[in-house]
């Protein structure tokens, strides 16, 4: 009984992996807006950063790789 | 089979029927039809039935994609070399607004045609995978070649691939 509410539960997950919506190709340029950048105001970040890294004297790890039009 | 590989057959099959599908079409598959209004308002759309019996250049592009800018003046060139025997380039802007592109050709002009596809109905036709993607279309409707991205040294690959089609008419 356990064993085919397992399956079960794992059938319903499964189905949640088709919520993720592609991005197409010609819809790109909406992550090439400025607005959606990572980092929308560099000079503030620049300044949060510096007051990070005196109280905890750590710096970075706030950026991801991303973006792109997936041309070559 | 039990009911254990039964629902497993059923998750597969559901990830399998509602994933999307990313294929895109390919040399040999016949050409989408599609009627676009021009990227200038005060020009006439523009149809594939308004160029039956040309080889026809269609190049999906983009403000934002850099590679599609380098390509469109060299498109151009072609455009102007073969127009005579027969070659059409459409290059479909993809921008959403429109006014990105316009920009954009107000410091290039470009002589062939431009229709724009601001909700990428055309671009989704031709399902086109990634920026720029082209396509080379025989008189009879057919794709020759699918050529994605630009890369330098992919002009000549190009041209040579419009050369064997106007040859052929």
């Amino acid at each position: 009984m356990r064993t085919l509410r397992n399956s079960l539960l794992l059938s319903l997950c499964s189905l949640l992996l088709i919520s993720c919506a592609d991005v197409r190709a010609w819809e790109r340029g909406h992550l090439a807006r400025e607005e959606m950048a990572w980092d929308p105001d560099p000079l503030e970040s620049a300044l949060n950063d510096h007051i990070f890294f005196s109280k905890e004297a750590s710096s970075g790890g706030n950026s991801a790789a991303g973006g792109g039009c997936g041309c070559n | 089979m039990n009911i254990k590989q039964k629902l497993q057959t059923l998750s597969l099959l559901a990830c399998t029927v509602f994933s999307t599908p990313i294929l895109g079409l390919e040399e040999g598959d016949s050409a989408p039809v599609f009627d676009l209004p021009s990227i200038y308002s005060e020009r006439p759309a523009i149809s594939t039935a308004s160029l039956e019996g040309k080889t026809i250049y269609v190049d999906f592009w983009a403000s934002w994609c850099a590679p599609c800018l380098t390509s469109l003046p060299l498109y151009n060139d072609l455009y102007h070399k073969y127009k005579d025997q027969g070659l059409e380039v459409v290059a479909i802007n993809v921008d959403n607004p429109i006014e990105d592109g316009l920009d954009f050709l107000l410091d290039t002009p470009l002589d062939f045609l431009i229709p724009a596809d601001p909700e990428g109905n055309a671009a989704e036709l031709f399902e086109v995978i990634g920026m720029p993607t082209s396509y080379l279309i025989e008189p009879n409707g057919k794709i020759k070649l699918v050529h994605m991205g630009f890369r330098s040294g992919d002009i000549e690959m190009i041209e040579k691939a419009i050369q064997d089609s106007l040859d052929s008419k």
